[in-house]
């Protein structure tokens, strides 16, 4: 609170230059902006922000990270319980610049869905889907190591603060370095293997991808979270998403088992499983 | 932090230790001893258990046959041990071709990471309690289950264990053939510790929370953690009924010890108190080696072809058997 308040009589101060920086600071639902909230400092005494937790999109993007209508589900027998609830879209200007030959790839990996998408085989989601994945994940920040491990498939990345080591290895989850800049946790992860997707409407990239995320804490139960994406082999530009991600606030919140691998043993192995006569 | 200057001489150690004294007194005035060099701190105060770890050891878990009633092996004996299982454990041979020892060996040296020490104390075994260095025997009903788990066929991925099946390693942890890796980080009211294998990260809240409820079951359980004194203390139950350290049931009770005893170890024990198993409580201990290496991501189920090639290669010995095509 005390916060809160200091923020706001130096926002005052300062009316005349907030307003004109407020316009690139994205408002949030309790109106705070990153230019006015100053986050409690880490435990580690390094003077950064503590963005310590447990969180979570609240958003459709993992079905279309492009605005949607709502529409039925694949399966017929589950009906309402599991069709498409529609969404706004997170990508900024809702258009993604693939190039001709990708968008027809697209199109194709929408239409078979079922069969491409990795998540239905409980694959590591890759970055950033892991973000906005119905499921919350942890950041447990030191000043050298940031851990976000996801419940989705136990997944999980090590964050390198500060670190110019490059990954031996292409991976599924990419490899990820992080620096400070204020109080916005800026990771640059490269090094995917160019297996994952961004979401189940077939949106795709190669094992070039770069992404840059910004985490901005901008209230005590709230990150900005804004990614850049880069992939000169997909598509014609750098594009943009962005959300925000909520704090799980209940008292007892902890992650839980999502081991997703028995969920699909049978859809994968079944036509080896020996045949009772 | 976690990073410490391995082994210091004793003047530059006293000479921290000066620096640490001065600005703990100066800054905070708290009594708490911060600057104790065998158990750093963190910040907030608790002991410091952080860095990756490393628990690969050619010790065997249960003490041999042939060394009953021996606790400790004596140095030379240790050096022996280690310099025989470098060949006994070296996959780069490549006598005896043809052979399915020659064929087991196709992972070679460059793949496995079983550790080639025994471990610091000599002990005979990791278990060390019992002092035979044994697992203490099994009840009827634990009996009964390991015949059934040993019953294990090529049917389906049912029949096979939860590492082919990349499910999890599980708990405890226990040195494996490779990837025994393992990162603890800590934050005020956690302790994290991130397994290279299956990159499960385990988180084990600090702050007194009791246990989930009853019908959520787990893999890695639910686990709790205290500090008593120097050493983390973590109870961890409600495990599900599908996993099960040499037998265990879901009412296992998991209860791991975390002492850092100098920079470069933290002691790690485990008691496995399961009584519809095991005939009486039993202990294990692990050192943890501090190691540079970083934790790699695992990517186990993503890329288990072994699955698909086993079952098709039992299907087709299957339909060779029935006269069928002859297996190629």
């Amino acid at each position: 609170m005390r916060t809160r308040i200091r923020g706001a009589i130096v926002a005052c101060g300062a009316a005349v230059g907030l307003a004109v920086a407020s316009l690139a600071v994205l408002p949030t639902a309790s109106g705070q902006s990153s230019a006015t909230y100053k986050a409690p400092r880490s435990a580690f005494k390094d003077g950064k922000p503590d963005l310590n937790g447990i969180w979570q999109a609240n958003n459709t993007a993992n079905w279309d990270i492009q605005g949607h209508a709502a529409r039925q589900g694949p399966i017929l027998e589950l009906g309402a319980a599991f069709s498409v609830p529609a969404g706004l879209g997170v990508v900024e200007g809702d258009d993604i610049p693939y190039q001709p030959w990708a968008a027809a790839k697209k199109k194709e990996n929408a239409a078979n869905w079922l069969k491409l998408d990795p998540e239905i085989k409980c694959y590591m989601p890759g970055v950033p889907r892991a973000t906005y994945m119905p499921f919350p994940f942890q950041i447990v920040q030191t000043p050298t190591h940031i851990l976000m491990a996801y419940e989705f498939a136990s997944a999980s990345r090590t964050i390198y603060m500060n670190s110019k080591d490059e990954s031996p290895a292409d991976t599924w989850m990419g490899w990820s370095r992080g620096r400070w800049e204020g109080d916005t946790l800026v990771v640059d992860v490269n090094a995917f293997n160019g297996e994952t997707w961004f979401d189940r409407a077939g949106n795709f990239h190669s094992d070039a991808l770069h992404v840059v995320e910004r985490y901005t804490p901008v209230s005590r139960d709230v990150l900005q979270y804004d990614v850049t994406i880069e992939d000169p082999k997909v598509f014609t530009r750098p594009w943009k998403m962005s959300m925000p991600l909520y704090r799980r606030v209940e008292k007892n919140a902890q992650l839980l088992e999502y081991k997703c691998v028995e969920f699909v043993e049978e859809l994968m192995y079944g036509h080896l499983r020996k045949k009772t006569k | 932090m976690a990073i410490y200057e391995k082994k210091p001489s004793n003047f530059s150690a006293a000479f921290a230790f000066a620096i640490v004294a001065l600005a703990t007194a100066t800054v905070s005035g708290q009594a708490r001893n911060t600057h104790d060099r065998a158990q750093p701190r963190t910040p907030w105060g608790d002991p410091d258990v952080q860095g990756v770890w490393s628990i690969a050891t050619i010790t065997p878990f249960e003490r041999p046959s042939a060394l009953a009633g021996k606790e400790v092996l004596t140095e030379l004996e240790a050096a022996e041990l280690e310099k025989t299982n470098l060949t006994t454990n070296n996959q780069d041979r490549r006598d005896g071709a043809g052979t399915d020892a020659d064929v087991a060996r196709a992972y070679n040296d460059f793949w496995w990471d079983r550790g080639t020490k025994v471990v610091p104390t000599r002990q005979t075994s990791l278990v060390v309690d019992p002092p035979d260095g044994r697992v203490p025997a099994l009840t009827p009903e634990g009996q009964k289950r390991a015949a059934d788990r040993a019953a294990r066929g090529y049917d389906s991925w049912e029949d096979r264990s939860l590492w082919e099946r990349c499910i999890t390693r599980g708990l405890p942890m226990i040195p494996g053939p490779y990837n025994n890796n393992y990162q603890i980080l800590q934050t005020p009211g956690y302790v994290v510790i991130l397994h290279e294998m299956i990159h499960d990260a385990r988180i084990i809240p600090l702050d007194g929370r009791p246990h989930v409820g009853q019908n959520i079951r787990q893999w890695f359980g639910d686990s709790r953690g205290r500090w008593e004194g120097n050493t983390l203390v973590v109870d961890t139950k409600n495990f599900t009924d599908k996993v099960s350290f040499r037998g265990s049931t879901k009412n296992l009770h998991l209860i791991e010890r975390f002492t850092r005893i100098d920079r470069d170890t933290v002691n790690y024990e485990f008691t496995i108190d399961d009584p519809a198993t095991f005939t009486k409580k039993w202990t294990a201990a692990i050192p943890m080696t501090n190691t540079d290496e970083l934790i790699y991501e695992y990517a186990c189920h993503e890329g288990n072809y072994g699955m698909v090639n086993l079952l098709s290669g039992a299907r087709v010995q299957e339909k060779a058997a029935e006269g069928g095509d002859p297996a190629p």
